[in-house]
């Protein structure tokens, strides 16, 4: 008997809590489907049993759903892709070379770390004016991609690995790309997953930078747009702007569902260490 | 001797793209801001220099305490609750339990992490909503008359912490779970033998043993909410009055509302210096309480 | 095994980097926003707020333009913003990053900020093509030109504007037996009629900005938050095109005004509506739910102004389900509103073909064009007609444009240069001053008024 309360309370205690967690989602996804007219009548429904899909049509009409899609893919996947390189080649050498200004340089590297977005951002601005990309993608992807965090994840994924593939490779004669390229860059894959899952996470959902960077309605990205749709001059209905919360919600749950081991050794193995 | 040569070249090659972007995207912009943070200046018109004014008149100007006030309530109670959930959601899901339930309790808190915070915040405007909101309708079954979550002062930060909470705390119960796992089990096993159950067991065993995961939870906790920004922006543009307006939002609306860049840049600064000196502060008190195995 | 993985491995980066470089080509000109129609194109670029399908639906405005005008191709831009303030603010960005359009359609929220900063003045080239212009003036109110003239110098020709009237939800007066009230009704007769609607439907739900919530109720109190005075000026404009009228070279605000009295009081008589539950608290107004909930008979009144037809149209509701009346009166009857016309840049190289734009944009074929449905006001009488309305405006909606004949001292929201400024102070203070108890508004209007007066030093330091 007192061996069975303190399990229900347990189970109690997680399904209150996933209920909390997975409610409001519910409830937006079931709110998306009801005709605009109802989308405020109380109580809620909580079972979408006539689904109606209007809504959904009608953020491809306000917003151009596609095109923000494309954009939030392109910046996201190119500074993913970009971190996952420079990262694993940065923190190779931090982790693998020994040459006489290596601590400084990763001291530098950490510390920016610690340096908010926003302290940057005007300077940032500046910068992008003066090498002509204002108000392009390129504005979101180029600053993103050089990664501290990245790169102090990589050096520590490539401290783990054996050291011994390396120096036997050497005696063997390869070159030090020889033995980057065929063994320590395969190894790292899931290591480089890692860093590219986290920074599809952070920039898929980045809404900071877009606000300040992306002045033309073509180069808007997903986030950006949403709120831009409920925003106050707008007479949008709460029908559509959840549909278009629904939809961008989509490829994240997509990544969630693959990604979630990559995803959680990232945030636990830049914490572990 | 060839070898040497080619791995210093291949050095500096693998090094110069991170180097390189860190230079131009992180330290020349910090020291622009510096410079900035001297100067009075809109964008349009010509740099003004103004001595430490920008720092003066943080000190006089209200609306930058109440924003560095409100930050400071924001941080401490926000991640206190996100540490304290994922904590206890964590010790549950690592309890004996079927390893589909596991899976699934897992995934689930893990879920709102993969939002992002300008929809949840939209959508939990909504829910929050005084007259139409779900949660009013909910606490009005219950007998709670509608409360004012977002339109008014004393609840509008709550609001904020709580939605801002609602989409972090799986962070740190992530952490909290590897931290939780690498516990060898023998040492549960001896605990056992001595008697330790329940709260016991936690504080005795496993609090010191994933101190060192609650250390870093909690500076990478505090150093993300010092920043935040997408909330107050979407569900309250930092309002009723001033009291959800933070630090950050400051910042932007400086900057980019009322083009005080040199104004914006001060303030920017002070935060870094904030965070700088917060997390050195956490290092040195961990030394202290954070036990290694 | 394990080697087989690594060559998967290395053939598998060897692929993703042969993709990425690849793809990156592939979406250079997306990258680049190369593919954006019209950048790097040498056209006379006009900005508007707004989407990139309100932007479409100008074109034809543009269209009609450029077959007078074949010589100067048109590029119609917009951008999204979440309220003027911030449109502004980007404006200033692209000026700032050197991609400033030639013409942007700003309204009077921005008049000055333009008239100070950015935009030409126009009078040149009015009196150049004077003979051309009259047509224009002597269908467009006084009241509206004057709103865009700074320090005598007229600086937008404006197309649109909304006067802050009170629309009144009929369903909602039947169900609870209330009377629609008549042009002249008082403050007090609007209290009595909020409460005879309480427990039904929200009585008053503010309008979609509170820039726009709470000066109308200043305004028919005779005051304002800020000190309000006449520029010199304008003179020549005036006798040429409005003889006989006694107007100013237009307004300036040159100070605080929050510690009036009048000022006080008519944050009190809101703060009781609130208190009293007649009025939900300003930060629960919005464009989003607003329509919605007034259209499915949940809200009695709100101040708008004609532009919401259209949108209540969209919302579902039929043109007898409601009725627009005049603010009720107080110590005045002032109304407020706000316009919005092309301003021409100053960094621009095209201020002439700006100028053919203008014009022509003034002209009744392209205001026809220009305003198909009653999502707002036209300025040109002549257009705020039957046509626009039948079918679709309430009963009375010639009171839109009457506003300005009835209420001759009906003037626009108050929006100095430094307006971005402004308008942060005044939102973060009306909230706290309406949602707490009468010491909680006085300390907030002394919070508003020590804000205010440092926005105004701050200028002239």
């Amino acid at each position: 008997m007192t061996r069975h309360l303190p399990t229900l309370a347990k189970y109690a205690a997680l399904l209150v809590a996933a209920v909390l967690t997975l409610g409001p989602v519910w409830w937006t996804f079931t709110t998306s489907l009801r005709p605009a007219a109802e989308s405020f009548s109380l109580p809620p429904s909580f079972f979408p049993l006539q689904p109606d899909f209007s809504s959904y049509a009608a953020v491809f009409e306000q917003i151009k759903i596609p095109l923000l899609v494309l954009n939030s893919a392109l910046v996201t996947a190119l500074i993913a892709v970009g971190q996952m390189l420079t990262a694993a080649m940065a923190g190779y050498v931090f982790a693998r070379m020994e040459f006489r200004v290596r601590g400084l340089l990763f001291a530098i590297v950490l510390s920016t770390m610690m340096v908010p977005v926003q302290v940057t951002i005007v300077p940032v601005f500046m910068i992008i004016r003066g090498i002509g990309l204002s108000d392009t993608l390129l504005a979101l992807i180029l600053p993103a991609v050089p990664t501290a965090f990245g790169t102090f994840l990589m050096r520590q994924y490539f401290l783990g690995l054996p050291l011994e593939l390396g120096e036997a490779a050497a005696i063997d004669g390869a070159s030090p790309w020889r033995t980057f390229f065929s063994i320590y860059a395969p190894l790292a894959l899931p290591g480089m997953a890692i860093v590219g899952v986290l920074a599809f996470n952070t920039h898929w959902n980045e809404f900071f930078r877009p606000l300040i960077f992306m002045i033309s309605e073509e180069n808007y990205t997903l986030p950006l747009g949403l709120v831009t749709l409920q925003g106050n001059l707008g007479t949008g209905s709460i029908s559509i702007v959840l549909a278009g919360v629904i939809l961008s919600m989509i490829p994240a749950v997509v990544v969630f569902l693959f990604g979630q081991r990559y995803l959680r050794d990232g945030l636990t193995a830049g914490a572990g260490k | 001797m060839s070898t040497d040569r080619s791995s210093a070249v291949l050095r500096w090659i693998f090094l110069a793209p991170t180097m390189i972007g860190i230079g131009i995207f992180v330290l020349l912009p910090i020291i622009g801001s510096l410079v900035l943070a001297f100067f009075r200046w809109d964008i349009i018109t010509a740099p003004q220099f103004v001595g430490l004014r920008n720092f003066t008149d943080m000190a006089t100007d209200s609306t930058v305490a109440i924003s560095f006030l409100n930050t400071a309530i924001f941080v401490v109670f926000a991640v206190a609750a996100q540490l304290g959930v994922a904590m206890l959601l964590a010790v549950l899901v690592q309890s004996r339990m079927p390893s589909w339930l596991r899976v699934f309790f897992r995934s689930t808190f893990f879920f709102p992490l993969v939002l992002s915070a300008a929809s949840v915040s939209i959508l939990m405007r909504y829910l929050f909503n005084e007259s139409y909101g779900v949660i009013n309708w909910a606490l009005s079954l219950i007998g709670i008359p509608a409360v004012p979550w977002l339109t008014s002062t004393q609840w509008a930060m709550v609001v904020v912490i709580a939605v801002y909470v609602w989409q972090n705390f799986g962070f740190s119960f992530l952490l909290f779970i590897g931290g939780l796992g690498s516990i060898p089990q023998e040492i549960y096993e001896a605990g056992a033998i001595d008697g330790a159950t329940g709260w016991k067991k936690f504080q005795r065993i496993t609090l010191p043993l994933v101190s060192p995961t609650l250390l870093v939870a909690s500076v990478m906790g505090i150093i993300s909410a010092l920043q935040v920004f997408d909330q107050p922006y979407v569900l309250t543009r930092g309002g009723p009055g001033d009291s959800t307006r933070t630090v950050v939002m400051v910042i932007y609306e400086s900057a980019f509302r009322e083009l005080e860049f040199g104004r914006a840049s001060a303030i920017g600064l002070v935060l870094m210096i904030a965070i700088m000196l917060i997390t050195a502060i956490q290092f040195r008190l961990a030394r202290r309480f954070v036990f290694y195995q | 095994m394990a080697s087989t993985s690594t060559i998967t491995r290395r053939s598998l980066l060897g692929a993703a980097g042969l993709a990425g470089a690849a793809g990156t080509v592939a979406t250079w000109p997306r990258l680049t926003g190369a593919d954006i129609p019209g950048r790097g194109e040498d056209m006379l670029t006009v900005l508007i707020l707004g989407t990139a399908q309100d932007a479409a639906g100008r074109q034809v405005i543009a269209d009609a333009f450029m077959e007078e005008h074949p010589d100067i191709p048109v590029l119609i831009q917009s951008v999204q913003a979440t309220d003027w303030g911030d449109f502004f603010a980007k404006i200033l960005t692209m000026v700032a990053s050197g991609t400033a359009p030639d013409v942007v359609y700003t309204a009077t929220e921005g008049a000055q900020l333009f008239a100070e900063r950015l935009a030409l003045p126009l009078d040149e080239y009015i009196r150049r093509d004077a003979d051309e212009m009259r047509d224009y003036f002597d269908d467009v109110h006084p009241s509206l030109v004057e709103a865009f003239m700074y320090k005598g110098e007229l600086f937008q020709l404006p197309l649109d504007f909304n006067a802050a009237n009170m629309y009144l939800n009929l369903e909602v007066l039947e169900r609870n037996g209330l009377e629609m009230p008549d042009e002249d009704w008082t403050r007090d007769d609007y209290t009595e009629l909020l409460r005879g609607m309480r427990g039904d439907a929200t009585p008053y739900y503010w309008t979609n900005r509170l820039f726009g919530g709470v000066v109308p109720w200043l305004y028919v109190n005779d005051t304002s938050f800020l000190v309000e005075e006449r520029a010199e000026g304008g003179d020549e404009f005036w006798s040429t095109f409005y003889p006989g009228q006694e107007r100013s070279g237009g307004y300036l605000w040159t100070g605080s005004n929050a510690t009036d009295d009048r000022v006080h009081e008519t944050f009190e008589y809101m703060r009781q509506l609130i208190e009293e539950g007649l009025a939900v608290r300003p930060e629960q107004g919005g464009g989003n739910t607003l329509v919605g909930l007034f259209a499915s008979g949940r809200i009695g009144t709100t101040p708008a102004g004609g532009y919401w037809v259209q949108g209540l149209a969209e919302g579902g509701m039929a043109p007898d389900q409601y009725d627009v009346q005049y603010f009720p009166k107080w110590r005045s009857q002032r109304h407020q509103f706000g316009g919005a016309g092309y301003a021409i840049m100053r960094t621009t190289d095209k201020a002439d073909q700006a100028w053919e734009w203008i014009k022509f944009c003034a002209s009744k074929q392209a205001m026809e064009l220009a305003f198909p449905t009653p999502a707002t006001t036209p300025t040109r009488r002549s257009l705020a007609s039957d046509n626009l309305y039948t079918g679709i405006g309430p009963e009375h909606w010639a009171r839109f444009y009457d506003t300005l004949d009835r209420f001759p001292e009906t003037g626009p929201i108050p929006a100095p240069p430094q307006q971005a400024a402004v308008e942060t102070a005044l939102i973060r203070n009306v909230s706290t001053a309406l949602s707490g108890d009468p010491d909680q508004l006085t300390g907030s209007l002394e919070t508003l008024d020590r804000d205010l007066r440092e926005i105004f030093t701050e200028e002239d330091a």
